[in-house]
């Protein structure tokens, strides 16, 4: 009986070393026919949307920031009108592109200095003060970036004549200015450093095509689902008041002043859907969902009680959380303020998205979601 | 037939063996130990589990331990290193086993969110260590005191490691006996395909099939293994098998120090020739020490006695704890009731999110929680799919709000959870108030059973 064990053991084992060693004969064949091809995955990702996302995005900050020269320079109100549209522009854009935090735009942690909000008014009045201004003090990160600007080019007036005082004739218009001006060259600064970073990093992108922790698939996924909290979280459930007794607090909505909160947090889920799916603009390519179709038409993996895949549940997901947020509207303040059953309404839609981006999607494709590092066993 | 278990028991006890395999373990021991708590330190853990957490989650029975301030913490680690270091070298022997046994313990005991299967087992080990005169040879002890050195020890002493050993082992493979793990080849099916980007063998990773195969081949070889060890005929080749199999598991998953620990302590089945030889290796690059006659170690008869029984009461309960999730209904992955101190390993993908719900009584109006507020990701991680953890973590949030001034707080946790490729689905029933639910050791009601829907 031992030495049948015994020989079974070998057997298996040189069976399994064997087995290792004909696919290394075969060479780079790559045969894929029953796996997932995580490299062209990045690839379509990175190329047909990060990029295309940061691109954009650089050459907004950067028409915004000639904008603002252009304002600070001689304040007028076409000139005020000018900034406002490309503010918005930029603002929509980074929707889109305030997702990947990793690689260039973790390295500058691009996404709280370009989008911490509520904004600080306190903060950002007493910087104008005194004039100076430190963008790498820490309590400057709620006082700097687009909701700093959304206050000073939407929120310093009751109407964009009273505004334009602010820069023209306030006691403080040139300190205004030279803030206003700071803030837009930060943003410009900060964008073109992380595009330019692209160039190199979209090889190590896609090469690092693991599931490991410091993958891009885990990277991406990991931030994907952290950036979707900062929507159903900060973007409609804090304002709402579901994590404070049924306080709400409307002023803490992204882009308060500017008044297009909903907008932004749909282009936002918009965007989140896209990279799923792997979408730019009408090219559907290689996403999350395919990864997900591959890894669960096993039997025996991820369905639930109805029948539907993982894939399905999230597909549908996104369907119904963006119907709910399309019940709502601009201002979504206003909104909070005399509807907030709606507003919660469509915030439970966005935290069943939450479990089965988190849970589900996470688990079928064994990627760990972890923001520390430690051992299983 | 009682007199055979007698013959049995007084073989496994009393018959004289050489020290040298416990010398070796010594050393290995040791060594690995230091190496794990160095790393531990410069992967930033003290910090991560022992000081940044404002809440830990302690185990049942043991809600007083906690966590030193942070030099003590740093300083509790500095001591561990010394223990190690002194266990390795076989100084102090005695007193730096008994100090890295308490201290290792105590961190563990801090907070079950870290728990793992192979830092029970250094416990187990380090515990059992205690006990033994592993520092009578090939040791500095023995250098200072050279009438210390021994060469015979009973037989228990070395036993009792190739027991625990094959026991650890045992006990993995049939947890493993079960139809996720056999007939779904779960959770191998979701986890190897995660790693078909490995060279050589990545490919094949995505095959079915290789999952079915690793999942067998673990099975038998947990199940096996500890015995065939145990035969001087097929332990060679046995211990082949623990090198390959081990380094394969450490470089498909990732499991910290354990594929090493196992390595280097399941050397102590090798006879004493084998072990001879290693300390012989080892002498050339140590100074001389002085070879004394052969000499037996004595002690007490009371003290044998003493320690039989401590390492009786400790075997029975290694027997009988990974037996214990039979006393609890429902499916033991889903409930975890039983689950841990069980050398259950790698048998579950189950992932979770919850949000936990205070509702003030007097006013009904609710908060949901940001767990980042009290939790560290790591340690939300864990809790989310444990609910003794879920609980623990509702009477802290009760005991945080009855602090702001809400009176007897309501806590529900809504839960999600996903098991060995489920679709997730609730956990915990939301309607009941945490806060108000005790922790005892019997079946936790509020757990909603598991729907299996895909078969």
């Amino acid at each position: 009986m031992r030495k049948f064990i015994y020989t079974a053991l070998v057997a298996m084992a040189a069976f399994v070393l064997i087995q290792s060693c004909k696919k290394s004969g075969d060479g780079n064949t790559g045969d894929n026919s029953s796996g997932f091809d995580r490299k062209a995955m990045l690839t379509n990702i990175s190329a047909n949307i990060i990029i295309p996302a940061y691109t954009a995005f650089q050459a907004d900050a950067v028409s915004l920031d000639a904008a603002v020269t252009a304002f600070v320079a001689s304040p007028d109100a076409d000139k005020l009108t000018t900034v406002q549209t490309a503010f918005k522009t930029t603002y929509q854009q980074w929707q889109a592109t305030s997702v990947f935090e990793f690689g260039p735009a973790g390295q500058v942690s691009l996404r709280v200095n370009t989008n911490t909000y509520p904004t600080d008014v306190n903060q950002i009045n007493a910087n104008i003060s005194s004039n100076t201004y430190n963008p790498t003090l820490l309590a400057n990160l709620s006082a700097k970036g687009l909701p700093a600007m959304d206050y000073l080019l939407f929120g310093t007036g009751a109407n964009n004549t009273a505004i334009l005082a602010q820069y023209t004739t306030d006691s403080k218009a040139g300190n205004r200015k030279t803030y206003l001006a700071a803030l837009a060259a930060e943003l410009k600064s900060n964008a073109s450093t992380v595009l330019s970073g692209w160039g190199s990093y979209q090889n190590t992108f896609v090469n690092a095509a693991g599931t490991d922790v410091g993958s891009s698939t885990g990277q991406l996924v990991n931030q994907l689902v952290y950036d979707y909290e900062i929507l159903k979280n900060y973007e409609v459930g804090i304002p709402a008041g579901v994590q404070s007794m049924g306080n709400t607090f409307p002023t803490y909505v992204q882009a308060y002043y500017s008044k297009m909160s909903l907008q932004l947090a749909k282009l936002h889920l918009q965007a989140m859907q896209n990279i799923y799916l792997g979408k730019s603009g009408q090219t559907n390519g290689l996403g999350l969902d395919d990864y997900l179709v591959q890894t669960t038409k096993l039997p025996n993996t991820a369905k639930y009680a109805n029948g539907s895949s993982v894939n399905d549940a999230i597909t549908t997901q996104f369907a119904t959380a963006t119907s709910k947020l399309q019940t709502l509207t601009d201002p979504l303040a206003d909104n909070i303020s005399s509807n907030p059953g709606a507003v919660t309404a469509a915030y439970a839609e966005l935290q069943k998205l939450t479990v089965l981006l988190k849970t589900d999607m996470t688990s079928s494709l064994s990627i760990l979601i972890t923001y520390g590092d430690n051992d299983g066993d | 037939m009682p007199n055979a278990i007698k013959g049995a028991f007084a073989s496994f006890f009393n018959v004289p063996k050489h020290i040298a395999p416990l010398a070796v373990l010594r050393v290995a021991f040791g060594g690995i130990m230091l190496v794990s708590i160095v790393r531990f330190i410069l992967k930033g853990w003290v910090s991560a589990y022992y000081i940044i957490p404002r809440f830990h989650f302690t185990f049942y029975g043991f809600d007083w331990v906690r966590p030193l301030s942070p030099t003590g913490m740093y300083t509790l680690f500095a001591v561990m290193i010394a223990a190690a270091i002194l266990v390795t070298i076989g100084l102090f022997y005695r007193v730096a086993i008994l100090t890295f046994f308490l201290c290792f313990t105590y961190v563990e005991l801090i907070d079950k969110t870290t728990y793992l299967n192979h830092y029970y087992f250094i416990s187990v080990m380090a515990f059992l260590m205690i006990w033994v005169p592993a520092h009578r040879y090939f040791s500095v002890d023995v250098l200072r005191k050279p009438l210390l050195q021994v060469t015979k020890v009973p037989g228990w002493c070395i036993n009792i490691f190739k027991l625990q050993l094959v026991l650890v082992y045992f006990f993995a493979g049939i947890s493993k006996l079960n139809y996720d793990w056999l007939i779904a080849a779960m959770p191998l099916r979701i986890w190897l395909p995660g790693k078909s980007d490995l060279p050589v063998i990545g490919g094949l990773l995505n095959q079915v099939w290789v999952a079915y195969l690793f999942s067998w081949f673990g099975a038998l070889f947990d199940l096996l293994i500890g015995f065939l060890l145990l035969y001087r005929t097929t332990r060679r080749p046995a211990y082949a098998l623990v090198i390959v199999f081990h380094l394969a598991t450490a470089w498909l998953f990732k499991i910290g120090m354990f594929p090493y620990i196992m390595i280097f302590v399941t050397i102590i089945f090798f006879s004493e020739n084998t072990h001879l030889r290693i300390i012989n290796y080892l002498r050339r690059v140590l100074p001389k020490s002085r070879l004394s006659p052969p000499k037996s170690y004595h002690i007490p008869a009371v003290k044998v006695n003493f320690i039989a029984v401590i390492l009786l009461l400790f075997f029975a309960i290694q027997l009988l704890l990974p037996f214990r999730y039979l006393l609890y209904p429902g499916k033991l992955y889903w409930t975890e009731e039983g689950y841990r101190f069980s050398w259950r390993v790698m048998l579950m993908e189950k992932r979770g999110t919850i949000f936990f719900h205070v509702k003030n009584p007097a006013n009904g109006r609710q908060s949901e929680i940001i767990n980042s507020r009290y939790l560290t990701p790591f340690q939300e991680t864990m809790m989310a799919t444990q609910p003794d953890m879920i609980l623990q973590y509702a009477h802290f949030l009760a005991s945080e709000y009855q602090k702001m001034g809400i009176n007897n707080p309501i806590v529900t946790a809504e839960s999600y959870v996903t098991l060995n490729g489920s679709g997730s689905m609730l956990y915990i029933d939301s309607t009941v108030n945490l806060a108000t639910e005790q922790e005892t050791f019997g079946h936790k009601k509020w757990i909603l059973p598991f729907h299996n829907t895909q078969k």
